[in-house]
């Protein structure tokens, strides 16, 4: 849309410019030699550090393997079982709640932005501030917030028994909201990363146009959601993408925080085939867990992507 | 610029390279007769200095001791050392010596052909060295795959200040457990501190509920699959915990809260008792950073008897970690030969610089121990059984139901009659 | 927007900001505390005794090494990243191939691996190729884990580049080089910087990786270096607390630097339409 107007104005400058250079263009940039040199470093890393891993976790899938005897082959059945298996399909269901959930929160972060990107006072340093969490490690992340939900001695019920809450929720504890709970320290970790990415995409956005949109007369909502919105619209999928792949191979904070407890209340794709791998020795299953998940992601994915992809720009 | 570009993406690459070529060229030990042992333990300086300290003077003393042999020592916390052990065995690259756990741990990585028996070294120098029944858990078809290095039995530690407040005796039976949870409840003390995430501390709560109201073989035959876990007396235990978890016995939230926050609630004198092994005594004992007046305000009893049922010199512990040599390691024998001097050094530095109970005999008479001490020797001496932790008896798989259910169990989502079926159900597997 | 509107937005983006930072503040408290004072008492009192010992025994510890090590292959694994990155991007955004949505589609499925299903065949791997107990391995290692995730981000943001510029520079004889280095490159500043932050802060906090290809101490990163602080039967939370500080201070500070970048970045770049 912006290009299509600058474009306009170009060849009322230039008539022949966006023809010539064009045609120069072309040739410049499909020359192949060029072309490799520039994708290749980054090809070879992630074929031979990703692409490898994913090709043998497939295989391992394939093997009845405890990762230290002898690996024998038994098909599918690994894959089979785990259709079948029902603690699978649960820590997929929670996984997916996840997703949900980030993808929800990214409405939020998305608001915070654009506040913070409208040249309000103290912008800059609220910004900072929002940001800070993101650099704890998640594991520091975890312990913090173990301490908050202690069901004793945590601030979070010490303030509620303070607001005259006599029984207050046993946050880790109880099955039935472990997993909201657990979202709370992930809605918090994750602020500074999306905040970062939009305020970024955010000042990107040419201030001419918010200027002449302002002379317009538009409410600053108006703006944001007419003008601003539009134009990070490819950033903003960007992050859906990154939102739901994170969530659904989300880790390692669900393990410290609860290792996937009570009784399985929390446990997710990643933390479920992680105890298969490392804990119970079932390598084989480990692994043709691992792979579904990324099998499901991949779809998932794909399907969100179809759904966003508008009419006019089937870019990446 | 082109040039330049070019250059750099050239020296980008030649560095690539480069690093996947010479860092072959290190590793050339072995040439010059030099022998290097490698050894992996799990008590790092920042978090278990006394451990570590007893491990490096004993490194350097055999070092010492024996020229032209080094040993590489690489320390991992308890949890990336389960970690490490497992990727490093997938690869066939285990260190020469490392540390190991009993029986289900233990059989997998025998069954791959990992571990080297350790039968000779264990008849040999080490003959009567050990304290009886506590190498067993390491051995398989008979042959003997590690070398414990502790031994802990569980029992409950209480706070004798809070209990003389209130008028309150460490209980003998379960009746009177009762009474003293019904007690403590009325005057809002957090009865019993329970850290059930790590789900081993719930499991030792029924393991003895079933040791006392089944007998000291009933669990073991049902995980052994000599008998069956749907015995009444295994029900029984079940219905005993819930009835525990009904009475409010133990501190809100257990199921959420991990082991090392329990004890500190129990430490913190926020609970006054905390079932726990007593790996625990130094706490309870000498450790310095512990407070005097609680350390002495610290007692613990046995397991009370259940309805009259029970003997209460029957335990649920047994021998923690223990030291293996890998089966492939080139230099066996000497690494044999570290395990036999390590674990003839470690039994009396351990007692008295770590205060570690350790799985061989040690004359601790001619020692200055804390009454405690000497009272768990003693016990220990008139142990009538030993039944080992559950989910150590039990397979990977089998122990991981096992716990998940502990969890359930306690948390009121099962029935006791599910419970034990859940159980049979993995153990039949 | 009238003045009680704006007290309550302010009133908001504090509340957010408070429970953003007291973390921070918390974090530092129970570094200055012992076990007990952590565990019992109530998580914002001031310590009752100042343990400064606790930031004393953590550096005693030999975390010197560690933090070194965590500074180096960070910064490097970053460069890299960042570079072939961009070049990637750069090729599958502005150069006309056919494949270039298929490569595109590979590296967004390298996004997707579960880390603890790949550490295994990774192991072997460099096994194989003599890098197991080498740092490079974990520079390497980072690069290419952080590739995918550095490449979606730099997209949305390449996809806006304006085309005239690159048309301009070509009718002006510019190279391919010449015109990614000298101007696409510095177009991306903000961006570039949005990414290098991200970057540093997964390589800085990274720890499964280092945990399982490094076992010499002498390559180990601080993130290895706390976890010495978590023991078989005890944890010392106020050493623990002592490292994450003293291995947040660093991180905080490039923060802050890089962050004002991405401003500058945008206030500077002339080429805004």
């Amino acid at each position: 849309m912006k290009n299509e107007k600058e474009e306009d104005n170009l060849f009322m400058v230039y008539p022949f410019l966006s023809l010539k250079g064009g045609r120069i263009m072309n040739k410049v940039m499909s020359n192949k030699w060029m072309i490799t040199i520039y994708i290749l470093p980054a090809l070879l890393l992630v074929g031979i550090l990703i692409f490898i891993p994913i090709i043998l976790t497939a295989y391992y899938g394939l093997m009845e393997w405890n990762g230290i005897g002898a690996m024998k082959f038994i098909g599918l059945e690994n894959y089979i079982q785990a259709v079948q298996d029902k603690k699978f399909w649960d820590s997929a269901y929670h996984s997916f709640l996840l997703a949900i959930f980030s993808t929800l929160s990214l409405v939020v972060y998305l608001a915070v932005s654009m506040i913070l990107a409208s040249k309000i006072k103290g912008a800059d340093l609220l910004r900072k501030i929002y940001l800070i969490p993101m650099l704890l490690s998640s594991v520091a992340i975890a312990q913090l917030w173990i301490k908050v939900f202690n069901p004793t001695n945590g601030i979070l019920n010490q303030f509620l028994m303070f607001l005259g809450v006599e029984k207050p929720p046993i946050w880790l504890a109880n099955p039935d909201i472990v997993l909201y709970a657990i979202f709370i320290p992930i809605l918090w970790q994750y602020a500074g990363f999306y905040i970062l990415i939009y305020y970024a995409a955010l000042k990107n956005i040419p201030n001419s146009l918010i200027e002449a949109a302002k002379i317009d007369g538009a409410t600053p909502f108006q703006i944001a959601y007419k003008i601003k919105l539009p134009l990070i619209m490819g950033v903003v999928k960007v992050t859906i993408v990154l939102a739901i792949v994170g969530s659904l191979k989300y880790f390692d904070l669900i393990y410290v925080m609860t290792n996937g407890g009570p009784n399985g209340a929390s446990e997710v794709m990643a933390s479920y085939m992680y105890k298969l791998a490392f804990s119970t020795n079932d390598f084989g299953y480990g692994s043709a867990i691992g792979f579904l998940l990324l099998i499901i992601t991949l779809v998932v994915t794909i399907i969100i992507r179809r759904l966003t992809a508008s009419d006019e720009e089937v870019q990446y | 610029m082109n040039k330049k570009a070019v250059t750099l993406f050239l020296a980008l690459a030649l560095m690539l390279l480069a690093m996947v070529g010479c860092s072959g060229a290190e590793e050339s030990n072995s040439a010059s007769g030099e022998k290097t042992i490698e050894f992996m333990h799990l008590w790092p300086e920042g978090s278990s200095a006394k451990h570590n300290k007893i491990v490096s003077d004993i490194v350097a003393d055999f070092e010492s001791q024996n020229e032209g042999v080094t040993v590489d020592v690489e320390v991992l916390s308890n949890e990336q050392y389960k970690n490490k052990i497992k990727v490093l065995a997938t690869s066939d690259e285990l260190p020469d010596v490392g540390m190991t756990w009993a029986a289900g741990y233990l059989k997998p990585y025998v069954e791959g052909n990992k571990f080297a028996p350790l039968d000779d070294v264990l008849e040999g120098e080490l003959a009567g060295s050990f304290v009886s029944g506590t190498t067993e858990p390491y051995a398989v078809d008979g042959s003997t795959y590690g070398l414990p290095l502790e031994l802990n039995i569980a029992n409950i530690f209480y706070n004798k200040a809070i209990f003389e407040k209130y008028g309150l005796e460490a209980p003998e039976t379960y009746e009177e457990l009762k009474n003293v949870v019904k007690t403590l409840k009325e005057n809002d003390v957090a009865p019993i501190a329970l850290g059930n995430k790590d789900r081993w501390t719930g499991s030792m709560w029924y393991m003895y509920f079933a040791d006392r109201i089944g007998g000291a073989e009933v669990l073991t035959e049902a995980i052994s699959g000599g008998g069956s876990f749907e015995d009444p007396s295994l029900i029984k235990a079940a219905e005993k915990v819930q009835e525990l978890v009904d009475m409010g016995a133990f501190i809100r939230g257990f199921n959420g809260i991990s082991d090392q926050e329990a004890k500190s609630m129990f430490m913190n004198e926020q609970a006054a008792m905390y079932l726990i092994a007593t790996w625990d005594l130094p706490n309870y004992t000498t450790n310095e950073e512990v407070p005097q007046e609680f350390r002495d305000s610290v007692g613990y009893f046995k397991f009370p008897t259940v309805n009259g049922k029970g003997d209460k010199n029957s335990y649920v512990g047994g021998p923690g970690v223990g030291m293996f040599v890998a089966e492939n390691s080139d230099v066996k024998a000497e690494a044999k030969e570290f395990v036999s001097f390590f674990i003839k050094e470690w039994g009396e530095k351990s007692v008295k610089d770590a205060g570690v109970i350790p799985a061989t005999k040690v004359d601790t008479e001619s020692m200055e121990l804390p009454q405690m001490y000497v009272n768990v020797l003693n016990d220990l001496n008139n142990a009538s059984n030993l039944t080992l932790y559950a989910d150590v008896q039990m397979s990977s798989d089998a122990a991981q139901v096992h716990l998940n259910q502990i969890q359930a169990l306690f948390g009121g989502e099962v029935t006791p009659e599910q419970f034990t079926e859940a159980h049979e159900e993995a153990l039949s597997k | 927007m009238n003045r009680l509107g704006y007290i309550i937005l302010y009133l908001c983006l504090g509340a957010v900001a408070v429970f953003q930072i007291l973390p921070i503040v918390w974090l530092f408290l129970f570094s200055l505390k012992s076990n007990q004072q952590i565990f019992a008492g109530a998580p914002f009192a001031l310590p009752k005794e100042w343990e400064w010992e606790n930031y004393l025994k953590v550096w005693e510890g030999g975390i010197g090494t560690y933090f070194f090590n965590s500074v180096w292959i960070t910064a490097v694994a970053i460069i890299f990243t960042a570079l072939f990155a961009s070049m990637a991007t750069y090729a599958i955004t502005r150069m006309q191939w056919k494949l270039n949505k298929l490569v595109l589609g590979l590296f967004m499925v390298g996004l997707m691996i579960p880390i603890h299903s790949a550490i295994i065949p990774l192991f072997s791997m460099f096994l194989n190729v003599n890098l197991i107990d080498n740092p490079w391995s974990i520079v390497i290692t980072y690069t290419g884990y952080n590739l995918p995730i550095t490449m979606m981000i730099l997209l949305g943001f390449y996809y806006t580049l304006p085309r005239e510029i690159e048309e301009a520079a070509i009718i002006d004889g510019c190279s391919i080089h010449r015109m990614f280095f000298r101007i696409i490159l510095p177009m991306t500043t903000p961006v570039l910087s949005t990414i290098v932050i991200i970057n540093m802060i997964y390589n800085w906090n990274e720890f499964v990786f280092v945990n399982t290809f490094i076992s010499s101490d002498k390559y180990k990163t601080l993130t290895v270096g706390i976890q010495n602080f978590i023991g078989q039967y005890m944890t010392d939370w106020g050493a623990i607390g002592a490292t994450l500080i003293i291995s947040l201070l660093p991180i905080l500070i490039a923060f802050i630097f890089f962050s004002n970048k991405v401003v500058e970045g945008i206030s500077s770049s002339a080429v805004k339409g």
